[in-house]
């Protein structure tokens, strides 16, 4: 799904009168693909793109976060699809409010619900577990901690897709890093593999990981955890909007 | 290559030279993979230039940070998005996933996580994984200071303390821990299997006192020290597990009553050991004192057979209890029982559960050498300040104001033998403190004194007012100094000496120890008199010691100059610790003489060992010069064993740090740009030896003297090498 230049019907928020918008992004920043944008865009049942880009970012953070609650591949996955679409309906209620905390905190407590509501439905065997090395979900620490360690993670793949697939950056550059961090192989037998110097896989390495590190900033930035915490604060966006 | 080179200055990363240049990238990369994976080792000349140079150490922590994120990438992208922890499998990461190590069966689990015994692959030796559940790390800063912390809690060494080979993060970011296994029982189990005296607790408890004592001085505190945290082995000996890890993983969260946390089944367990200002939640209320708390309350435990405080349903209630002080000695609760427990353990298991830190032991090793003292039969220290710790009880018990009313009050109210007791005792306090007052004061007096009088000698020099010559130099100046010095402070003997040493110092500097060795020999003596006496620190003791073995040196009585540097270092590791720059600086003199002796095994010996202690110094200025003298002293070590080259590498290397660090003109560079000469002159390096012996002498003789013994050396050698220089071009066609 490329953002840029992509159209999205967007409905800027219940106060602007319903008013329905038609916004072209062009900037790196992807006004769109903000959590703004898309919550704001989730308004409409009819915008399927948001609905998708909302899934497709939120989804693997909730699967994740409930393998690591200690779901099954399988529990995870539909776990993960009850909470969107709860949370959706929730959202269209008007009962979330992001002046009242974080879209992530929100997602995570309907996640927890419905874990707790999973576990006593399974058996009561589990519970006497007391020890276990699964997300203790008593502890909201832990439960966000959890959270937040599956939300880094997914914004990590997102990096590393876009760095695949949409920067101009030597396939070499990006073999050469598997090469290392996923074979484990050393930088000699890199070069002698790639056919570059020792030097030149440092080089990529460092490459990759310079490059990683802004887009992982500016996803960070769409992420957006509560609104007004940068740039993109809601009468700011509705500025660019045309709004 | 095709790929548009970034030129942004913020990402030093990509550009082909980073760090001073000294070092490869390769050594570098290696250094920084070093820092997260303990398993790596690195080079010692690396090691080496890392801990002196800003540069390198930078480029290390940055490539060390992108080191990490590149790890997080792959993990990040392996297909499998989390571990699976199956509900009823239990264990977080499973056994396969801490590489290097083979986990062969479980020893134990807790709250906290689970303990595997295992193998580790590569030295087959046997060992303890320890895996911390829900201490995980979020953020990269944490896991950065987490990865600095071990470093520091694995490298303490020490046989009552189980030692910590190397640590890492799960694939789920748990952090793992590979430890010395040890075969051993829990402290209070053994105690209540084997029943040991008072007396044989009291011995394990000193072993136990040194070890947290040597944990203190290199900054670690346990912070969770609990009787399942000391396990006694086949010897009878105790072991301390679990060091520093307490504030490293998130453990110490978990225990923070603030937190909220549920972890029920650790509250007594955690809390009933921890100091009321831990339970308070303020960690900056929090220091090694706290693990002193933890002690007197195992002591208490293991000697009376039942926790000092007991009951609490609450950590308010704890808090409460623990800050009211301990209602009954350890003594009165065992009595009945088979344990006799002497009035002196009742004193110091007290003193550490003193509810304010600032009436407990001041340190770990005053609790040890408290605890010899009662083995030995010797009075122990504290008896005295317990007294005043049973009136400040008392008091607070009748809840008075203090001070004289209070004491006044608890003479009127109270009645029969106890309050008389405390009453006389109270008294002999008073009289203590009105002598402490009086011997202040009197400080206060010869202090001043010795200040006018030191003025009126140097008034005495100046020619209009006494018998000095207006055509006398800096030296002779020195001189009468010394000689009014001498006669006017005969009665300050202390004040005196100092004078005096710093006269002789001075004289020293100047290359001329012959006016120097009456004023030091002196001081030294006047120093060691008064610390016989008690009137100066170990440390005033020491720097004496320094000075007359500076003296002996320059006068060529190596043997002599030997035997006061070792006693100075004696003194010093009792008092300022090993790791402290003038015990540093002085184990880099002792190596000094010792190679002077022609003894280069040990002289080598006695600098790697300063090396080693240097790495703990501050980064402060002073801490790189004596990294810098120690790499000097490597060089003329090597220079001396005819390896030029290295010698040429530790000199330059030297040389770096000073010209960072001190002004350009300081004889420091002067000396070792003269040594650097010589090694390159050896080597046939001719034009930068005459470069280098030029630069020396300038310096040299600005700061030494045209006379100057380093000076005269520095002349000689430039000749030398501008008449080598003179044959080959009259060789040359």
């Amino acid at each position: 799904m490329g953002p840029k230049s992509r159209e999205i019907r967007v409905e800027w928020s219940p106060h602007s009168g319903g008013v329905l918008r038609t916004v072209r992004t062009m900037d790196s920043m992807d006004l769109d693909r903000t959590t703004t944008a898309l919550l704001a865009a989730l308004h409409d049942s009819a915008n399927a793109a948001a609905w998708e880009a909302f899934d497709q970012r939120y989804r693997p953070i909730i699967v994740g976060f409930a393998r690591s609650c200690g779901l099954a591949e399988h529990d995870a996955a539909e776990l993960a699809q009850a909470t969107i679409v709860r949370f959706i309906e929730q959202y269209r209620e008007g009962k979330y409010d992001r002046e009242r905390g974080r879209l992530g905190a929100w997602l995570v407590t309907i996640a927890k619900y419905r874990l707790l509501d999973t576990r006593r439905k399974a058996s009561s065997m589990h519970i006497a577990h007391g020890e276990s090395a699964i997300v203790n979900l008593d502890d909201d620490r832990a439960v966000g901690d959890a959270y937040e360690t599956q939300r880094r993670l997914a914004i990590l793949r997102e990096a590393l897709k876009e760095l695949r697939e949409k920067t101009k950056t030597d396939p070499r550059t990006i073999r050469a890093f598997e090469l290392l961090y996923y074979h484990g192989m050393s930088v000699q037998a890199v070069a002698a593999d790639l056919g570059m110097q020792p030097q030149e896989v440092y080089l990529a390495k460092s490459r990759v990981a310079a490059r990683i590190r802004e887009i992982v900033a500016r996803i960070e930035r769409e992420f957006e955890e509560t609104p007004g915490e940068l740039e993109s604060s809601p009468s700011r966006v509705s500025a660019m909007l045309g709004g | 290559m095709p790929e548009r080179r970034d030129t942004d200055p913020t990402q030093p990363a990509q550009d082909d030279a980073i760090g001073c240049g000294r070092l490869s990238r390769e050594s570098l990369e290696l250094a920084a993979i070093a820092r997260v994976d303990r398993a790596v080792e690195l080079d010692e000349r690396t090691a080496t230039h890392l801990v002196i140079c800003r540069d390198c150490a930078e480029a290390v922590a940055r490539l060390a940070q992108e080191h990490s994120l590149l790890v997080e990438l792959a993990q990040a992208a392996r297909p499998e998005p989390a571990p699976a922890p199956e509900l009823d499998g239990g264990a977080g990461a499973s056994p396969e996933e801490i590489p290097g190590y083979r986990l062969k069966r479980e020893l134990h689990r807790g709250g906290q996580g689970a303990v595997y015994l295992a193998e580790q692959l590569a030295t087959r030796r046997t060992c303890a994984v320890k895996m911390l559940l829900g201490g995980r790390f979020a953020t990269q800063a944490q896991r950065m200071r987490f990865e600095r912390e071990v470093e520091v809690v694995a490298a303490l060494r020490h046989p009552a303390i189980v030692t910590l080979y190397e640590s890492g993060l799960s694939r789920a970011g748990e952090p793992w821990f590979a430890m010395e296994f040890v075969a051993g029982e829990r402290l209070d189990e053994f105690v209540r299997r084997t029943a040991p005296d008072s007396r044989a607790i009291a011995a394990m408890m000193q072993r136990i006192a040194e070890a947290i004592a040597y944990a203190h001085r290199r900054g670690v505190i346990h912070r969770d020290l609990k009787p399942g945290n000391i396990l006694v082995d086949a010897d009878g000996a105790p072991r301390i597990l679990d060091f520093g890890l307490a504030r490293s993983s998130s453990n110490a969260e978990a225990a923070d009553p603030r937190s909220g946390s549920t972890l029920a089944g650790e509250f007594v367990g955690t809390f009933a050991y921890a100091a009321p200002e831990q339970l308070a939640g303020d960690p900056s209320l929090v220091d090694s004192r706290c693990d002193l708390y933890a002690l007197g309350v195992v002591f208490y435990e293991i000697l009376a057979g039942a926790r000092p405080f007991e009951g609490a349903k609450s950590i308010a209630e704890l808090v409460a209890q623990k800050s009211a002080g301990v209602s009954r000695r350890p003594s009165a609760v065992s009595a009945g029982g088979d344990r006799f427990v002497e009035p002196d353990l009742d004193v110091i298991v007290l003193r550490l559960l003193a509810p304010d830190p600032a009436r407990r032991y001041e340190t770990a090793a005053a609790l040890a050498e408290d605890l010899s003292r009662y083995l030995d039969g010797r009075p122990i220290l504290a008896r005295e300040d317990s007294i005043a710790y049973v009136v400040s009880k008392t008091v607070k018990r009748h809840k008075l104001a203090s001070g004289a009313a209070a004491l006044l009050a608890v003479t009127i109210v109270g009645s029969g033998v106890a309050l008389a007791i405390l009453y006389s005792n109270a008294e002999e306090q008073r009289r203590i403190a009105e002598e402490e007052r009086v011997r202040v004061e009197a400080e206060r007096e010869r202090v001043e004194r010795a200040y006018l009088r030191f003025r009126s000698a140097l008034e005495s020099a100046n020619p209009e007012e006494g018998p000095a010559l207006a055509t006398m130099n800096v030296r002779d100046f020195l001189e009468v100094v010394e000689d009014r010095v001498r006669a006017e402070m005969e009665d300050e003997p202390v004040a005196l000496a100092q004078m005096l040493q710093t006269l002789g110092t001075i004289q020293l500097g100047f290359d001329e120890p012959d006016r120097s060795r009456d004023a030091i020999a002196t001081a030294s003596e006047l120093i060691s008199q008064a610390h016989a006496a008690g009137h100066v620190t170990d440390e005033e003791r020491a720097v004496a010691a320094i000075a007359l073995g500076k003296q002996y040196f320059a006068d060529g009585a190596l043997d002599r100059s030997e035997r006061e540097y070792r006693a100075a270092l004696d003194l010093l590791e009792r008092s300022a610790g090993e790791d402290a720059l003038i015990t540093v600086e002085t184990m880099r003199h002792l190596a000094t003489v010792l190679r002077r002796q022609g003894r280069l095994a040990e002289a080598s010996e006695q600098l790697e060992q300063a090396r080693g202690h240097a790495v703990q110094l501050p980064a402060t200025n002073d801490g790189y010069i004596v990294r810098a003298g120690i790499l000097n002293g490597r060089g003329v070590l090597a220079a001396e064993l005819g390896d030029h080259a290295l010698a040429i590498d530790a000199f330059r290397e030297a040389l770096d740090v000073l010209s960072r660090f001190v002004p350009e003109n300081d004889y420091r560079r002067g000396r070792t740009l003269s040594s650097l000469a010589r090694a390159e002159f050896e080597v046939g390096l001719l034009s930068d030896a005459e470069q280098n012996a030029v630069e020396a002498v300038r310096i040299l003789t600005e700061r030494k003297g045209a006379n100057g013994e380093w000076t005269v050396e520095a002349s000689a050698l430039l000749a030398a090498i501008r008449e080598v220089m003179a044959s080959q071009r009259a060789v040359a066609p």
